[in-house]
């Protein structure tokens, strides 16, 4: 009974942190799956969805365990992902036992700390490289810079008081174009759509898009059409955001 | 020259795109470069649907081939690489004619902004199914674990 439960923590906690760190939903199903291959349960059924996960172990001694795993926060982290699969590869081909798994997952699951700094830098730099390829000069590259860092270090507090992803996408496209127009006031001579179209790049919910349609082809359709729509809606607030600004600005008349 | 400045700015903005997304180390430069191809493809066939679809497919390509050789998830290599061809600025102009009121052009630009998200995901479809195909057909030969 111990061992089967320290098993059942294990695969949850797996495809939890998949599924928390924006991976496809097939591959927290098939972790699940592997990783009960490896440690001996003969039938596991899982149901996995972005907003949460459903499982059903089945052994002789034991009988039938059932659990069922909310999950609340999205955030891309493919890193952890990655960590993950290699993790269940290990369970599936008997390398490591499930409380080894645990203890590794648990370690994988609460992180020391964010660089912080990293990814505001990160997220600059991408910005403002966006908006030199898109035809910008190098004082775009300076205020599409700013806009980046600005953005990346208002959003993470926001996720963290649970502000809903809606809302952010919203703000931080709005954020985007004030910060931009400021810019072409401060500094002559800086043109506005190659800065807000780089600044907004990261913004963008490429990869909820890729794994909607993954997931949709692979016949997931409740996860599938659940991401298009977080996709669709995401992309759809930035772009009121941006609306948004671009009519108050000129609304004000400056 | 002009070329040579954007895609070196392609190569940096998909690089730090996934350090954001916090891609593991040793696949952001293999990202990079496969962002830096597919861009060129992109621009090479002047920016049309066709030019994405072409793009994304060579894009795709390489990330499932990369993946292989790296034993890792695609979706690694694919998040950072497709980034550069996401139509960001079909998304701001649309934006912008919409609120200066030109409906006309909005519908255009937005109607060729929706067709690009599509030919991105058709090839992306393409080429993961085929991938997913030729896999499957490996493992029932039995590959190891």
């Amino acid at each position: 009974m111990e061992a089967i439960l320290t098993t059942l923590d294990a695969v949850c906690l797996a495809s939890q942190i998949i599924l928390e760190s924006g991976g496809e939903t097939y591959r927290a199903e098939e972790t699940v799956e592997r990783m009960c291959r490896g440690l001996g349960v003969p039938q596991v059924d899982v149901l996995a969805l972005p907003t949460g996960l459903m499982l059903t172990l089945t052994t002789q001694e034991s009988g039938t365990l059932t659990r069922i795993v909310r999950v609340h926060d999205r955030a891309t982290d493919l890193a952890r992902i990655d960590q993950c699969n290699s993790i269940s590869r290990q369970v599936a081909c008997g390398g490591m036992t499930a409380q080894e798994a645990l203890c590794r997952l648990k370690e994988i699951h609460h992180p020391g700390k964010d660089r912080r700094w990293l990814l505001i830098g990160a997220s600059a730099l991408s910005a403002g490289s966006f908006t030199v390829m898109l035809g910008g000069g190098w004082k775009d590259f300076i205020v599409s810079f700013f806009c980046g860092a600005l953005v990346q270090a208002v959003l993470p507090p926001l996720n963290r008081r649970h502000v809903p992803m809606l809302l952010s996408s919203l703000i931080a496209g709005a954020l985007t174009t004030l910060m931009a127009l400021l810019g072409t006031l401060a500094v002559a001579g800086v043109q506005v759509e190659p800065v807000i179209s780089g600044a907004i790049m990261p913004l963008l919910p490429g990869l909820a898009t890729t794994n909607a349609i993954r997931d949709t082809i692979r016949g997931d359709l409740v996860s599938g059409g659940a991401r298009i729509m977080e996709a669709v809606l995401s992309a759809v607030m930035l772009a009121a955001g941006i609306g948004l600004m671009l009519s108050m600005w000129g609304g004000v008349g400056l | 020259m002009n070329w040579g400045i954007q895609l070196t700015a392609c190569f940096f903005a998909a690089v730090s795109f996934s350090l954001l997304v916090r891609q593991p180390r040793n696949s952001m430069l293999a990202s990079g470069l496969i962002a830096v191809a597919g861009y060129t493809v992109f621009l090479l066939l002047g920016r049309t649907t066709l030019a994405y679809f072409a793009a994304t497919l060579l894009i795709g390509v390489s990330c499932e081939v990369c993946a292989r050789l790296m034993k890792r998830a695609a979706t690694l290599f694919v998040t950072g690489a497709i980034i550069p061809l996401v139509p960001g600025v079909g998304l701001y102009n649309t934006m912008r004619y919409v609120v200066e009121g030109d409906y006309h052009q909005a519908v255009s630009t937005g109607a060729s902004t929706i067709l690009g998200l599509c030919a991105i995901a058709l090839a992306i479809t393409t080429t993961s199914v085929l991938f997913n195909a030729l896999g499957a057909r490996r493992k029932k030969r039995g590959a190891p674990c």
